[in-house]
C-alpha cells in the first residue's frame, strides 16, 4: 500500500498557508483583499498544494502579485518584505514537493539545503527594499527599480558562488 | 536494462521564478510599482541561478539486479550505475509496485542528493512469492542544482527472474516402502551389505567371514552367518495437481493457497529425496505440462526448483488427465499434490494403486478456500456449488483411502513419515494373490 507520505502532507500546508499569508499579510497594514479574492487565492493555493508542478501554482503566484501592485501605487511599506518571504516560502516548498510523487517522502537534507537557499535568497528583497527606502525622495523611480534589478542580480551571482551544491556541508 | 535516452527540460520551479519574476518586473515598469521589484527579486534570483546552472552532461543510466535467481523472501538490490553526472544534484527512484514483490523503502520512492563520489542509493526487492516475477522497473529522474533542470523521468525496463519456492532442509525419517535401487539410505527387502540385521542362515559361499556367527555355528555344527537388509536408494515421484489455484495467497510467511501448499510441500519433499541420495521425478498437471525425470544431485534439485517456479494453474492442453504416462517406476514412491478436485486424476491415482505402487496423496487444499468466480455471479448459488464440490471430494477422498492409498493434510516436511512407515510395514506382510 502506498500512500502519501506525512512529510509531503506538511509540504502541502506550507504551500497553501504560505500563499495565503502572501495575500493575508498586510491586513494589519490596511491592505484587505476582497472576499471574493480571498476565496480565489484560496482555491488556487489548494490546487497548488497538490499539484507543485503545474501551472497554477504560478497563476496563482502571479495573481497575488497582480493584486498587490494594483493596491501598493508608489508606496515602499516593510510588508512586502513579510509577502517576499512568503512567496518564496510557497516557491520552495513547491520545488521540495516537485522531486517526486508524494509517495516519496521529502529528503530532510534536501530540506535543509534549499532552507537555506530561500532564506538567502530572500536577502536580494531586503537588499532591494532598504535601497529603495534609503534612496526615497532622491532619485526617480526608474532608479529605484533599476538598482533593486542590479542588486537582484549581484545578490544572484554573489549566492551561486556561496551556495553550496550537491548538499555539501548540509547535514 | 536502460531506458529509453532522455534530455534535459526546464523544471517547473525554474519556469515559476521566471514567470513570476517576469510578471513583477513587467507590472513595476509599466505601472511604476517599485514595491513589486521587492516581491520578486528572490524569484529572480532563485531563476537566474538555475539558469546559471545549465547542464550540459548527458547522464546514462544503467538499472543492475544482484541476483537472477531468488528464493520465495530473499532479497537483493537494484543497484543504478550511472554515467556523466557532473551537473547533477538530486536523483529520483520510483519502482513500479508490482504484485508478491516487497521494496524496501515500502514507499517504492526513494530521492537523495547526489554525494561527492557520485554514489546513487540502492533500492531494495524481496519477491514475497514463488514464480516468474518481473522486478528491477523503476523510473528515475535527475535535476541540477537550483532545480533549474530535470533529465527524465525514464522507465527502465524491468527483468523477469525465477522466484524459487522455500525449501525446508530437514531430513525426512520415512523409510521407503520398495526400495528398488543401488545404494541408498532406505531398508530393503532383500538381504545385502547393510547395517541392519535381518536373519541367521546357513553359511554360503561368498559369505564374508567376518559374519559367521560362531555361537550359533557351535550349536549346530554348520557354520551359520548373520545375514543384513540391504540398503538401497529409492525413487519418488512428485506429482503437483496445478489444474487450478483453490483459496488466498499472501506470499511467503502469510496466507497459502492450495498451488503454494504444493509447490513448497514439493520443493521440500525433493530436498528431502535428494539429499538422502534418492532420485525424485517431477511432474506437473498444468498447461505448461512441466516435467522432470529422475534425477539425483544438487543439479537435479535446482532443476526442479526452477521447473516448480515456472507453474502457472490451468487445463492441460492437448492431453487428458487420466490418460497421461506418469512414467512412475517399479518400486517408486508416488506422492501426488492435489485437492482432489478433479475426477481423472483421482482415476489416474487409483490406476497407479492399482499397478501396486505406493501412493500418497497430500491435500493441500486450505481449511477456508473458496473459489474465484465471475464478480457478476450469484453469490448464494456459487457457494452452494462449492459445498457440492466440496461434498463430492470428499467422496473421491474416501474411495482413494478405501483402495489403499493414504490421504494427508501437508503439515511441513515430516507429514509422510509416519504414512511411509505403516506402508513399508504393509509392504512387508505375506501377500495372497494379486488385485
Amino acid at each position: 500500500m502506498r500512500s502519501t507520505q506525512p512529510s509531503v502532507w506538511v509540504g502541502r500546508a506550507v504551500v497553501l498557508a504560505s500563499l495565503l499569508l502572501a495575500l493575508l499579510a498586510g491586513g494589519p497594514a490596511g491592505y484587505h483583499p476582497r472576499p471574493f479574492i480571498i476565496v480565489v487565492v484560496g482555491v488556487a493555493a489548494l490546487a497548488s498544494a497538490f499539484r507543485p508542478d503545474h501551472l497554477i501554482v504560478s497563476l496563482t503566484m502571479a495573481f497575488i502579485v497582480v493584486w498587490w501592485a494594483r493596491d501598493l501605487h508608489s508606496q515602499m511599506p516593510a510588508v512586502v518584505l513579510v509577502v517576499a518571504a512568503a512567496l518564496v516560502v510557497a516557491h520552495v516548498a513547491a520545488t521540495l514537493l516537485a522531486y517526486g510523487p508524494p509517495t516519496l517522502p521529502v529528503d530532510p537534507r534536501l530540506a535543509m539545503l534549499w532552507s537555506a537557499r530561500g532564506s538567502l535568497v530572500w536577502l536580494a528583497a531586503l537588499l532591494v527594499w532598504g535601497v529603495a527606502r534609503t534612496y526615497s525622495g532622491h532619485g526617480t523611480p526608474t532608479l529605484f527599480w533599476l538598482g533593486g534589478l542590479a542588486a537582484a542580480l549581484v545578490g544572484s551571482v554573489a549566492a551561486g558562488f556561496a551556495m553550496p551544491v550537491r548538499g555539501e556541508g548540509v547535514e | 536494462m536502460t531506458g529509453k535516452p532522455s534530455r534535459w527540460h526546464a523544471t517547473s520551479s525554474l519556469e515559476r521564478s521566471l514567470i513570476v519574476g517576469g510578471v513583477g518586473v513587467a507590472l513595476a515598469l509599466a505601472a511604476g510599482r517599485p514595491a513589486l521589484v521587492v516581491l520578486v527579486a528572490p524569484l529572480l534570483v532563485l531563476g537566474a541561478l538555475g539558469l546559471l546552472h545549465r547542464p550540459t552532461s548527458e547522464p546514462r543510466l544503467f538499472a543492475t539486479l544482484g541476483h537472477w535467481q531468488l528464493h520465495e523472501g530473499q532479497g537483493t538490490r537494484v543497484r543504478l550505475e550511472a554515467y556523466d553526472l557532473d551537473d547533477v544534484e538530486h536523483v529520483t527512484q520510483v519502482i513500479s509496485p508490482r504484485p508478491f514483490v516487497a521494496v524496501r523503502p515500502p514507499a517504492g520512492a526513494l530521492g537523495h542528493l547526489l554525494a561527492d563520489g557520485g554514489q546513487i542509493a540502492s533500492l531494495e526487492i524481496s519477491p514475497r512469492r514463488w514464480g516468474r516475477r518481473v522486478v528491477g522497473a523503476e523510473k528515475v529522474a535527475l535535476t541540477t542544482s537550483w532545480a533549474g533542470y530535470r533529465w527524465g523521468p525514464i522507465a527502465l525496463v524491468g527483468r523477469e527472474i525465477s522466484v524459487l519456492p522455500t525449501v525446508s532442509h530437514l531430513r525426512s525419517g520415512g523409510e521407503a516402502p520398495q526400495p528398488i535401487g543401488l545404494i541408498g539410505a532406505h531398508r530393503s527387502r532383500r538381504d545385502g551389505n547393510g547395517t541392519e540385521f535381518s536373519s541367521i542362515r546357513p553359511f554360503h559361499a561368498g559369505d564374508r567371514l567376518r559374519r559367521i556367527n560362531w555361537r550359533v555355528s557351535l550349536r549346530q555344527g554348520t557354520l551359520h552367518v548373520e545375514s543384513t537388509r540391504a540398503e538401497e536408494d529409492t525413487a519418488v515421484l512428485l506429482i503437483v495437481d496445478a489444474l487450478a489455484d483453490y483459496g488466498q495467497s499472501g506470499g511467503v510467511g502469510s496466507t497459502e493457497s492450495s498451488l503454494d501448499v504444493s509447490v513448497r510441500a514439493a520443493a521440500s519433499l525433493a530436498e528431502q529425496y535428494l539429499s538422502g541420495g534418492d532420485r525424485v521425478s517431477v511432474r506437473v498437471l498444468s498447461p505448461g505440462g512441466e516435467y522432470a525425470g529422475f534425477g539425483t544431485g544438487t543439479r537435479h534439485l535446482r532443476r526442479i526448483l526452477v521447473l516448480l517456479s515456472h507453474i502457472r494453474p490451468g487445463m492441460p492442453r492437448e492431453v487428458e488427465i487420466d490418460q497421461i504416462d506418469f512414467r512412475a517406476t517399479a518400486g517408486a514412491v508416488v506422492v501426488v499434490l492435489s485437492p482432489m478436485l478433479s475426477e481423472p486424476l483421482a482415476t489416474a491415482t487409483v490406476r497407479l494403486v492399482r499397478r501396486g505402487l505406493p501412493v500418497i496423496v497430500v491435500d493441500p487444499l486450505p481449511a477456508d478456500s473458496t473459489p474465484s468466480v465471475y464478480a457478476d455471479s450469484d453469490e448464494h448459488l456459487s457457494e452452494l456449488a462449492w459445498r457440492m464440490r466440496l461434498l463430492d471430494r470428499s467422496h473421491l477422498l474416501a474411495q482413494l483411502s478405501a483402495s489403499g492409498c493414504p490421504v494427508v493434510p501437508w503439515n511441513g516436511p515430516r507429514t509422510l513419515e509416519e504414512v511411509l512407515r505403516r506402508l513399508a510395514r504393509r509392504g512387508q506382510l505375506p501377500q495372497v494373490g494379486g488385485s
